[in-house]
C-alpha cells in the first residue's frame, strides 16, 4: 500500500496527471522545490542535498531557519520569502512520505568505514542522528545523503559559515578536515 | 502481529486449547481483560504496599521509596542457574530500549522507543494490545527516542511522550481516554520517563535541559489530565550562595568576580537555566512530601553566562506532594559546566547518621560516581560514597579547541540507571560507566530549542572503556564490592529478596550477581543490549524475572526489539 502511494506521489512531482482535488496531493508550492531538489528526489547538483524522505521536523526546523535568517542560503531565502508557516509545515509534511532516491553512492571501502566509526563514537553522532543514521523527527537522516554536500555541510558547520546549530560547530571543530572527509565518505555509502 | 517465539505459540495453543467450547466471544473477553476476573485496577492502597507485593511490579522503580527490591525468593542464588527464558516477545519498533516492564494481576505493560505501548499476558507473552502515540512533527530530545515505561493507576495506564504530552489509555484496551499537552515541544521539552501515580495524581518532569528550558515538576488529575501544580526547578533567584566546593568538598574552581559581573550585566539567567528532571519521583507518604532531583543547567559547558549556583540544577530537592511547594533541596554539584548532573533517581531507605542514629534518608547516585547520602528532614548532607569510577583532573574548567581530559565523563559514573537497595544488607547498587572524554566549551547564545551546549564533550577513542557493578553501603560510605564489566553499563539493575542482583550490559549479556559478594551466579545472552532495568512479579505463584533487550541510542549499543521474560522450570 505504501509503495503504490508512493508511486503515485512520484507521479504527481512529475507533473503526469497532478490532481489538485486529491486529498494526498502535493502541496502547490512543492513545484519550486523540484526546480533545484530533483522532480524524482535526485536533486540537480551534488552540492544540493536530498530531501525526499527526509525526516520532517528537520525539513521544517530548516524552512523556519532560512526564513528568520538563522540560516543563509541565498536561493532558499527567496524561495521561503514566499511560503507561510503552515506551508512550510506542508511542504515538509508532504516531502518527508516520498521515497529517498538512489543516488548511486558507493559504499566506503573497509579502512575508511573502520575510521569513521571511531570518529562518529567519539563524538557520540549515533546518539541525535539514530543507528543507521536515519535521524528522526528534527534531527536529519545522513545515511546516503549526497557526499558533496555533507562534505561542504560539515565544513560549513565547522567553520561557523551554518551558523543554526552551534552545538554542531563546537562539536566539528574538535575534528580535522581529514575526519569530515571519511564522515561524509561513509555516511553517503550507507 | 510481531512474530513470537515458538514456545509462545506452543503455550497459546496449549492455552486455546484448554478454554475448549467457551467459544471465540469468551476468549477475546477474557484476553481484554485480565486472567483472573476483574482485577485491572491499581487501586492506591495497591500502590502504597507494592514494596511487600510480590505478585506485581506496580510502578517503575518498584516502589515508592524506589529501592527496585523485589521480595519474593522462588529465584534464589541456588536455584539461578537454571534460570531461562519463558518467553521472548518482540515488538514492532527494534530500537533503544529503557522501559521497565510493569505487572498488574498477569497483565504486562511495555513501552519502545517512539513511544508505543504494548499490554502482554504476562505469563505468555501474548499480545492484548498495542497503542502508537502519533508524535506530532517536532519533537526534540537529546539521547534517543526513549521511553521508559507507563505509570498504572484505578483503570488507566498513563504514557509520557517525546512530544510532550501525557496520554491515558484504558488499561483493558489501549484506548486513549484523555491527552494534555505537558510543554511545548518546539522549545526543547520532551518526555522520556515513566510518570508516577499517587493519590490521585500523575506527577512527570520533563527532559530539556540541553535546549535552555526551564524545568519542572508538574501534578496532573488522574482522572481528567487537568494540571494541578507546577513546580518550577529554577527558581527566580537562582544564584544561591557563591559556592566554591561540591558535596565532596572538591574545588570547582569558579571565577566568583567574573560571575558577579554578569549577573550585573544580564540578570538572573532562571528562565532558560535548564533544569530537567529525567526521573521520577520517590513519594514519601507519611511525610506527603516526593524528592527528586534535578539536571544540568542550560548551557551544559558554559557557564559564562548563566552566574550563580544555578538553582536547583544538579540538586536534591523536596516539595509537598499536595501542592508542589518548596520544602528543602540539597546542591550536589554547584555552577556545573561539566553535565555531571542529577539523573538517577532518588531512593528512600533509613540510614545512620554520623552520630550513629537512624534517620529517614534520601540516595542519589551521581554522574560524578559518588552515592550522596541525605537526610529526608532538611535535605542536609550526611555523607558521600567513596568514588565508584577513577576521578582526575576533577573539575578543571572545559577550554577552546580539544578540550581539557577529565573524568569521569559526562555520561557518569551514574547516568540515568536507577539504582537498587537491599535494605537488609544496607547496601545500594549502581552501575557506572568509565568513559574518558574531553570538555570543551564555546560560548553561545541561547538558540530557541535547539540543542545548547555551549560547548562539546568528545569521548577520547585511545583511551579505554568500562562499566562497573558497585555495591555501597549507604551506612558508611565504603564500597563492599565492585564487578567490572566490558563496556560502560547504562540501563538499571534490581535487586530480590532471593539474594541476588540483576543487570545487562551493552554487549547483550544479562547476568545475576550474589548481592553479598557479587559472584556472578549466572548470564544470558540477549542477541542485543540488554539497556533497560530489569523487574519481577509471579503469576500462578511462579517467579518470573522479565527485561527489555534494544540497545541504547545514547551509547549506540546493538538494537534489538525482544521483552525477554525468564522463570525456572
Amino acid at each position: 500500500m505504501m509503495s503504490a502511494r508512493l508511486a503515485l506521489a512520484a507521479l504527481l512531482v512529475a507533473g503526469l496527471g497532478a490532481s489538485s482535488a486529491r486529498a494526498d496531493a502535493p502541496p502547490e508550492k512543492a513545484a519550486l522545490c523540484a526546480a533545484c531538489h530533483g522532480e524524482k528526489g535526485v536533486p540537480i547538483d551534488t552540492s544540493i542535498p536530498v530531501i525526499w524522505g527526509q525526516n520532517e521536523g528537520y525539513i521544517y526546523i530548516q524552512l523556519r531557519d532560512f526564513s528568520r535568517g538563522a540560516r543563509q542560503n541565498e536561493q532558499m531565502a527567496a524561495i521561503v520569502a514566499q511560503l507561510s508557516r503552515d506551508e512550510m509545515k506542508a511542504l515538509a509534511a508532504y516531502f518527508s512520505t516520498l521515497q529517498w532516491p538512489n543516488l548511486l553512492q558507493k559504499s566506503a571501502p573497509d579502512d575508511v568505514v573502520r575510521r569513521a566509526e571511531t570518529v562518529a563514537a567519539s563524538a557520540q553522532c549515533p546518539q541525535c542522528h539514530q543507528g543507521g543514521y536515519i535521524g528522526a523527527s528534527v534531527q536529519p537522516r545522513l545515511a546516503d545523503q549526497s557526499e558533496t554536500y555533507l562534505l561542504a555541510t560539515m565544513r560549513a558547520f565547522r567553520s561557523g559559515a551554518r551558523a543554526n546549530n552551534d552545538w554542531m560547530t563546537a562539536l566539528l571543530k574538535t575534528y580535522s578536515d581529514d575526519d569530515l572527509k571519511v564522515l561524509a565518505a561513509y555516511l553517503a555509502g550507507l | 502481529m510481531p512474530p513470537i517465539l515458538k514456545a509462545t505459540s506452543v503455550l497459546a495453543a496449549v492455552a486455546a486449547l484448554s478454554w475448549g467450547l467457551a467459544g471465540q466471544a469468551a476468549a477475546e473477553e477474557v484476553a481484554q481483560a485480565t486472567l483472573y476476573g476483574d482485577m485491572s485496577a491499581v487501586t492506591q492502597t495497591m500502590l502504597d504496599h507494592a514494596g511487600h507485593d510480590g505478585n506485581n511490579f506496580l510502578m517503575t522503580n518498584g516502589n515508592y521509596s524506589q529501592t527496585r527490591f523485589y521480595p519474593n525468593r522462588q529465584i534464589n542464588t541456588m536455584n539461578v542457574k537454571h534460570l531461562h527464558p519463558a518467553w521472548i516477545f518482540q515488538t514492532e519498533v527494534k530500537d533503544t530500549m529503557e522501559t521497565t516492564p510493569l505487572v498488574v494481576n498477569g497483565v504486562m505493560y511495555v513501552t519502545t522507543a517512539f513511544d508505543h505501548v504494548y499490554a502482554l499476558n504476562a505469563r505468555t507473552g501474548e499480545e492484548l494490545w498495542h497503542y502508537k502515540h502519533k508524535l506530532g512533527p517536532i519533537s526534540i530530545y537529546c539521547c534517543g527516542p526513549n521511553n521508559r515505561g507507563v505509570a498504572a493507576y484505578e483503570d488507566m495506564v498513563y504514557l509520557a511522550t517525546l512530544d510532550s504530552k501525557l496520554v491515558a489509555l484504558n488499561a483493558k484496551t489501549g484506548k486513549v481516554a484523555w491527552q494534555s499537552d505537558i510543554a511545548d515541544p518546539e522549545l526543547g521539552y520532551s518526555e522520556t520517563m515513566a510518570p508516577t501515580a499517587v493519590n490521585g495524581k500523575i506527577l512527570v518532569g520533563t527532559n530539556g535541559g540541553e535546549y535552555g528550558i526551564r524545568g519542572f515538576v508538574k501534578a496532573f488529575d488522574a482522572a481528567t489530565g487537568k494540571l494541578l501544580w507546577t513546580f518550577n526547578t529554577t527558581p527566580e533567584n537562582s544564584v544561591g550562595v557563591w559556592a566554591t566546593k561540591d558535596a565532596s568538598g572538591q574545588d570547582l574552581h569558579r571565577d566568583i568576580a567574573a560571575e558577579k559581573a554578569a549577573l550585573a550585566k544580564g540578570g538572573d539567567p532562571y528562565k532558560t537555566l535548564g533544569g530537567g528532571v529525567w526521573q521520577n519521583p520517590a513519594v514519601d507518604l507519611k511525610a506527603n512530601r516526593i524528592y527528586f532531583v534535578v539536571g544540568n543547567p542550560s548551557p551544559d559547558l558554559d557557564g559564562s553566562n548563566r552566574p550563580g549556583d544555578n538553582l536547583y540544577t544538579d540538586s536534591l530537592v523536596s516539595v509537598d506532594l499536595d501542592t508542589g511547594k518548596y520544602a528543602c533541596h540539597f546542591q550536589y554539584v554547584p555552577h556545573d559546566v561539566w553535565d555531571v548532573d542529577s539523573v538517577s533517581p532518588a531512593v528512600l531507605v533509613d540510614a545512620l547518621d554520623n552520630d550513629g542514629k537512624l534517620v529517614p534518608a534520601v540516595l542519589h547516585g551521581g554522574k560524578t560516581g559518588f552515592v550522596y547520602v541525605n537526610d529526608r528532614r532538611d535535605c542536609h548532607l550526611i555523607r558521600v560514597s567513596e568514588a565508584m569510577v577513577p576521578q582526575e583532573n576533577m573539575y578543571a574548567l572545559p577550554t577552546h579547541g580539544v578540550g581539557t581530559r577529565m573524568l569521569p565523563g559526562a555520561n557518569g559514573g551514574v547516568e540515568w540507571s536507577p539504582m537498587t537497595v537491599d535494605p537488609a544488607l544496607s547496601l545500594a547498587y549502581a552501575i557506572n560507566l568509565h568513559q574518558p572524554m574531553h570538555y570543551s566549551v564555546k560560548e553561545a547564545a541561547y538558540p530557541a530549542g535547539k540543542l545548547w551546549l555551549g560547548g562539546a564533550f568528545s569521548v577520547i577513542p585511545t583511551e579505554q572503556q568500562w562499566g562497573n557493578v558497585t555495591a555501597v553501603d549507604y551506612n558508611t560510605g565504603r564500597i563492599r564490592w565492585q564487578v567490572k564489566t566490558a563496556q560502560p553499563m547504562i540501563g538499571g539493575i534490581m535487586a530480590t529478596a532471593g539474594g541476588l542482583v540483576f543487570t545487562g550490559e551493552g554487549n547483550g549479556l544479562f547476568k545475576a550477581y550474589d548481592s553479598q559478594t557479587g559472584s556472578q551466579l549466572w548470564q544470558f545472552q540477549a542477541g542485543a543490549g540488554v539497556n533497560a532495568p530489569p523487574a519481577a512479579y509471579s503469576v500462578d505463584g511462579k517467579e518470573y524475572i522479565v527485561v527489555g533487550a534494544g540497545g541504547n541510542a545514547q551509547l549506540d549499543y546493538k538494537r534489538g526489539n525482544a521483552i525477554i521474560s525468564f522463570t525456572l522450570n
